[in-house]
Formats: C-alpha cells, sequence, structure tokens
C-alpha cells in the first residue's frame, strides 16, 4: 500500500477509511464534486444525501452521541459550509466530535470573492475545538490526521477541515498511519496534588449530613454509568441528572431524585438549595441548572470533577476539584470514601416532593403520551428530543433506565435537531428503536428530512406534540410578558397527509384512549412512522424558575392558575 | 465570580507562529469582553512558535479564567499570567514631535530626561524612540505634548514573569 499515488479525495476517503469510518453525512455541489467523484471507488463509505447541510451536521452530532465514535459530515464551499454552522455549534456546546468536511474554491481564487467562497474558518472559529484549512495536498494526511484526533481527545468536540478543490485534485503519496499515533496531549500522571484532592472530596463527603450528586453528560461521554451508581451506593447519596446528564443513572433507582435547574423537581432544587456538599460530575453549572448564582447551593460545599480545567471555578465557586476523567476520578473517590448511608435526608428530601397537579383536555398529557411511548418501547429505545416544551416534559417524565438513551440539544437548544440527529442515532443503533419527538415548531424547521429517511429507510419514528403554538416562548409571554402571544402561534399542515405525501405511515392521537392503539401500530411498522399528538394549546411546564431567579423561586401551577385561565 | 479589584494582570501566550493561531486566541478574548489594555504579538524564542502578550485590567478570578480557556485552544502551547508588578514589563514607541529650532534644546532635555534617542531628524520634525513600562510611556507622551506631537506608534507591552519565580 505504501507509495500509492492518490488523488487528494482519494486520499480523503483513505484517510476516513483508516480511521474506521463507514458512513457519512453530506451534500454534493462545485467544490466537493472531487471528493464525491472518488467516493463511489470507496463501497466501505456509505453516503447518506441530506436534504439540507444543516440535517448532515446535526445527524453526524446524533450519530457520534449514540456510538461513541466520531460523526462525518460533508458540505461544499460556501453556502453548503454555512449551512453547517447551526449543528457544528450545536456538537460544540454539548461536546460531542463532529468531523465536517468543507470543499473550497481553488486556492488561486480565495479571498477573491470567488462564486461559493465563504470564509468558512473565520465563521466557525468560535463554535469548532479545531479547523484547518489545507493548503497543499502533502499536508492532508497530517491536517485530517491531527483534526480527528483533536475531535476525541479529551473533552470531544467538533472539528472543521476545509480543502479547496485543486488541492482534493492534487496528486500524492499515500502513507499510511504510523500506529500507534502520538497522543497530542499526554495522560497526565496523578499527581500527589490529585491524591489530595480526592482525599480532600472524600472528606467533605464524609462529614456531610446533606449531600448530593449531580452527574452531567461528561458521565456519559466517560462511560462512567457503574461508576456513579456504585459511588451512590456506597455512600447512600442522592443523584441529580441534568438535562444533558438524564439516562447516566437509571431512573428506576432509589436514589434517583430527577432534573434539577429552570424547570426541575421542586424536591430537587429546594435539596440543592439545602445541600451541605454537592459533589457535580462531568457537568458544567450552567445557568439552566443554577439558576441565579448567587442564589445557588448557598450552604453546600461544591466538589467539581471535570475532564475540562476552565470548568472548574466559572459559574459556581468550586471547593474541591478533581480535573480528569469521569471513570478514573469517581474511580479514585470510591476507593476514599467509607460506605455511609443519608437516609434521613433522602427521606426529608422526598417529603419535598409535590404532586403534579396540571389537568389536560382529552386527558393527553405528557405524562400520558409519554408513558404510552415507554409502554410500547420499553426499555429498548432512544429517544431523541427537539427544544421547548415536549423537550423538558419528556426530560422529567420518560422513565429512562439504559445509559446514553435520552439525547437532545442542551447547550445550544437548537430547535430543528430532533428529526436529523435521530437519523445519526438509528444509524449507529440498528438493531434498536429511535424515536424523535419534537414540537411543532421544530419539527417544521427540518422535516424535509422525511425524504432522507425514506430513501435511506432509516427508520425513525417521528413524534409531534402540537399545540399550535411555540409553547415554550408562548409560556414566557403568559408568564413574562402579560399573555402578549406575539408571533407564536404557529400553523401546522396536515401530519398524516404529510407523511402519506412521502410515502410513510402517520396517524394524528387527539385523545389518550388512542394513544396505545396508534403508539403500537407505529412502533410495528417497518421504516419512518409519523405520530401527531394534538395537546392542550396553553399547557404549561411547571414548576419553573424565572430566569434571573434564584432556586428558591420556582413559579408552581397553582400560582398561575389552570392552563388556558 | 467576578469578586476582586482589578488589577493590570499580563498574559503571556505561546502560539502556533500562524494567524489561525493568533484569530482563535484574540476570538477567544473578544468574545468576553474583557478589558484589554494592550496585546502585542511577535515570534517567540523556539522557531514556529509567537508570543501573546495581553495586558488585562481584571480580578484573579477572571483573568484564571481566562488563562484556563485560552490553554485549551486549538494552536496554543502554553499560557501563563501575573500581576504586571510581578514581572517585568517594556513597551517601545515612536513619537513624531514637531522640533522648531528655537525650542529644539528643551524637546532635547526632555529626551534625555526620559532615556530616549532621536533615531530620525527631519527638516521640522523628529521621531524620538523611547522605551519604558506602559505608565513611563505615558508619561514621556504628556512631557513632550506641549512641542507638538504629529503621531505616535506604540508597541504595545511585553512581559515576563521575573527571574527570581
Amino acid at each position: 500500500m505504501s507509495g500509492e499515488r492518490l488523488s487528494g479525495a482519494q486520499l480523503l476517503c483513505r484517510l476516513l477509511l483508516e480511521e474506521g469510518v463507514d458512513l457519512i453525512w453530506g451534500y454534493p455541489g462545485g467544490a466537493i464534486m472531487p471528493f464525491y467523484h472518488a467516493l463511489p471507488e470507496h463501497p466501505g463509505l456509505r453516503h447518506i444525501l441530506v436534504r439540507h447541510e444543516q440535517a448532515a451536521a446535526h445527524a453526524a452530532d446524533g450519530y457520534a452521541r449514540a456510538s461513541g465514535r466520531i460523526g462525518v459530515c460533508v458540505a461544499t464551499s460556501g453556502p453548503g459550509a454555512t449551512n453547517l454552522v447551526t449543528g457544528l455549534a450545536t456538537a460544540h456546546m454539548d461536546s460531542s466530535p463532529v468531523v465536517a468536511i468543507t470543499g473550497q474554491v481553488p486556492r488561486h481564487m480565495i479571498g477573491r470573492d470567488a462564486f461559493q467562497e465563504t470564509d468558512v474558518i473565520g465563521l466557525t472559529l468560535p463554535i469548532t475545538k479545531h479547523s484547518c484549512q489545507v493548503r497543499d495536498v502533502t499536508e492532508l494526511a497530517d491536517e485530517v490526521r491531527k483534526a480527528i484526533a483533536i475531535a476525541k481527545e479529551g473533552r470531544p468536540g467538533p472539528v472543521l477541515i476545509d480543502v479547496p478543490k485543486d488541492v482534493q485534485n492534487q496528486q500524492t503519496t499515500y502513507e499510511p498511519a504510523r500506529p500507534p499515533a502520538p497522543p497530542a496531549v499526554p495522560a497526565t500522571p496523578v499527581s500527589r496534588a490529585r491524591a489530595e484532592a480526592v482525599a480532600a472530596a472524600a472528606g467533605l463527603i464524609a462529614g456531610a449530613a446533606r449531600p448530593l450528586i449531580m452527574v452531567g453528560h461528561g458521565v456519559i461521554l466517560a462511560d462512567a454509568y457503574d461508576a456513579v451508581r456504585q459511588l451512590a451506593e456506597q455512600t447512600g447519596i442522592p443523584v441529580i441528572t441534568t438535562l444533558l446528564g438524564i439516562s447516566a443513572f437509571p431512573e428506576s433507582h432509589p436514589l434517583h431524585l430527577g432534573m434539577p435547574g429552570m424547570h426541575g423537581e421542586v424536591h430537587v432544587n429546594r435539596a440543592i438549595q439545602q445541600a451541605d456538599v454537592i459533589v457535580g460530575i462531568g457537568l458544567r453549572f450552567d445557568d439552566r441548572v443554577t439558576g441565579n448564582t448567587a442564589g445557588f447551593a448557598p450552604r453546600a460545599q461544591i466538589v467539581h470533577v471535570d475532564l475540562d480545567a476552565s470548568e472548574i471555578g466559572k459559574n459556581v465557586p468550586t471547593a474541591v476539584a478533581i480535573v480528569g476523567d469521569a471513570k478514573e476520578a469517581v474511580a479514585e473517590l470510591l476507593r476514599a470514601v467509607a460506605p455511609r448511608r443519608c437516609d434521613a435526608w433522602r427521606h426529608e428530601i422526598l417529603s419535598f416532593v409535590r404532586p403534579r397537579q396540571e389537568t389536560y383536555r382529552g386527558d393527553l398529557s405528557p405524562e400520558n403520551i409519554v408513558g404510552a411511548v415507554h409502554e410500547v418501547t420499553g426499555d429498548r429505545v432512544t429517544i431523541v428530543t427537539d427544544v421547548g416544551q415536549h423537550q423538558m416534559w419528556v426530560a422529567k417524565l420518560y422513565p429512562y433506565r439504559r445509559p446514553n438513551t435520552h439525547i437532545t440539544s442542551g447547550g445550544l437548544g437548537t430547535m430543528g435537531f430532533a428529526v436529523p440527529a435521530a437519523m445519526g442515532v438509528a444509524l449507529a443503533r440498528p438493531a434498536e428503536p429511535v424515536w424523535s419527538i419534537s414540537g411543532d415548531g421544530g419539527f417544521q424547521m427540518n422535516l424535509q428530512e422525511i425524504a432522507t429517511m425514506v430513501q435511506e429507510k432509516i427508520p425513525v419514528k417521528m413524534g409531534i406534540f402540537n399545540n399550535g403554538y411555540l409553547g415554550m416562548v408562548r409560556q414566557w409571554q403568559q408568564f413574562f410578558h402579560g399573555r402578549r402571544y406575539s408571533a407564536t402561534p404557529i400553523w401546522s399542515p396536515d401530519y398524516v397527509k404529510l407523511a402519506d405525501a412521502y410515502g410513510i405511515a402517520g396517524w394524528r392521537v387527539e385523545e389518550a384512549s388512542q394513544l396505545q392503539d396508534v403508539l403500537a401500530r407505529a412502533h410495528a411498522t417497518p421504516g419512518p412512522a409519523l405520530v401527531e399528538f394534538v395537546i392542550e394549546q396553553e399547557a404549561n411546564v411547571f414548576p419553573m424558575i424565572p430566569p434571573g431567579a434564584s432556586l428558591s423561586e420556582p413559579i408552581e401551577a397553582e400560582s398561575v392558575g389552570a392552563p388556558g385561565a | 465570580m467576578t469578586e476582586g479589584s482589578a488589577v493590570p494582570h499580563a498574559v503571556s501566550v505561546l502560539l502556533d507562529e500562524e494567524l489561525l493561531a493568533l484569530n482563535r486566541t484574540v476570538g477567544a478574548l473578544r468574545r468576553r469582553n474583557l478589558p484589554i489594555e494592550s496585546i502585542a504579538v511577535g515570534p517567540a524564542g523556539a522557531p514556529g512558535l509567537a508570543r501573546l502578550t495581553i495586558i488585562l485590567n481584571s480580578d484573579v478570578a477572571t483573568v484564571d479564567t481566562t488563562v484556563k480557556k485560552l490553554h485549551k485552544l486549538s494552536g496554543v502551547r502554553a499560557a501563563v499570567t501575573f500581576p504586571v508588578d510581578e514581572g517585568v514589563t517594556r513597551e517601545l514607541a515612536l513619537v513624531k514631535v514637531r522640533a522648531q529650532h528655537e525650542r529644539y534644546a528643551a524637546l532635547l532635555d526632555v529626551i534625555e530626561l526620559f532615556n530616549a534617542d532621536v533615531v530620525d531628524e527631519g527638516a521640522d520634525a523628529v521621531i524620538v524612540q523611547v522605551t519604558g513600562s506602559g505608565s513611563f510611556i505615558l508619561a514621556f507622551i504628556r512631557a513632550v505634548e506641549g512641542f507638538g506631537i504629529l503621531d505616535v506608534a506604540r508597541s504595545g507591552s511585553v512581559a515576563l514573569a521575573r527571574a527570581t519565580d
């Protein structure tokens, strides 16, 4: 193989295969045509033609999150590249290793405002972990290998490789990677400082009367699911899961409390406000989790375990910092902490639990919908949610029991994420059912991807919570803007007819009594299928911490009145 | 996390000598709207590396977070910070001053006082090179203001932590 002559485009394909890539999401165009010309010579690379480049980035993101491997998307220069931007920003905020390859105008035309030229490096600098433009084919292999290594190492994140068209056509000699590739960041040995930090954390845990464990996405990324459960069981400390930490701890576990923050349960936020020690693992204390940081966990000393040193102390003051892989750090903690129990504290927290009070027309409540999805799919399913009210309902109500089976756009809050990301999840987990759940707003942002599912036989089941509003924005308007529903009523097409137009099965559910039958039929349908849930128009997500308020100041259902009142 | 009073800090960044790494680094600073007093960039000691020196007038927590953020950027090899007081800070300025015959001797007195050099002499103006801390440069500029300043070019501060550290 050594010394083989290849074009830049052929080399690019070879480098992807070398990295174990077998799936690419993309859309061809002028500046990436040499790559697409080479693609059929590499049958090991399956290419999925999306209907919009944004979907390619989200699908690659979904694939990466579900598989733990890199997700690859490809676009042409100019508008193709700019359409990737939202997907890359989404992946960046949620630490997902997406590798984007963009065509670029030939080198002699760069900077001359050529047709379909855009400075994609400049555009994506703040939303990628790394980006590069390959200036000569002799640099291509090194640049691609380096970019992919950066995407995967440490805290994962997206990278972008911009390849001018003439570089794709240049001839070069292929040299296979020299295994093993040297790690770009050398592994740090366990230092004395680290051992001291672990001992200090163990001391805080041992002395705490009201300790909590808060777990985030880092636990899933580090595969620390079992380690965290052992830590909880060894210490009896109740566990809180952030939005991206959902499914990082079994929800059926007696120590599981729920989600914190803006739409967290009252008992979870009260527990945080009363805690004396919080062990945060793989989370960044995002503002949606903390509320006003000045009033966050006022009695708690915080132990923060995170792979990214720049997260320590960024949002909340930290008593003990352990910088490193969550799995290793928790294993060290496990060896350092003595077994204990926290029964009185756990029972105190459970005494804070408030029953949900909302009622819904036709009994088509989020509980009933989510419960029926679970009943039909069991624990095998992965749920991909979009952004808004339905996202919060699913996060709060779905009883996740397997790690990494809840995938959503957390940090960026990207509407339109669910449908294309679910395609990526479906191809990463071909043996398991995958449901995307969206609102009527987010679904209409990327519904064109139904065509991709049909063409490529990607069996995503799509649920749509249709309330005729951009529901979460409407809820904010109701609470904070005097019910002025400015630009939030949204018309939808007839989704059953839409499904029919794409040649897939579709159902509309208007009563809870229809749920079981329709969901069972959708679940049994091979290939993609669509189910619309016509829900209460002005239902709200309760409780809610108003933006800028502390976790001690929730809005609960009774303080606002019945939906639509 | 912004408790503590603002103190001038030097942030010294060793990065790959390419515009992309510089762009990424400066972009990260720009994004946080930090109170930047000066930026200087030039080749570092080792080949292929550049040294970026930023003087930030900010509290310790903000500066520490900034350095941690910079540290993880692709293309950044190292990033350290120290209060300006705890390092050596130097800046170079070229100041073009009107030099009328009758006041030339007085101007030379000021130049000598600041240990500055006349590096170019024209018919009715001179270019003076002055080196020192940022406040020293500012003091020189104030001192020659009365003669008529035609132009000023300042390099921005470069800084190193003291050798005793």
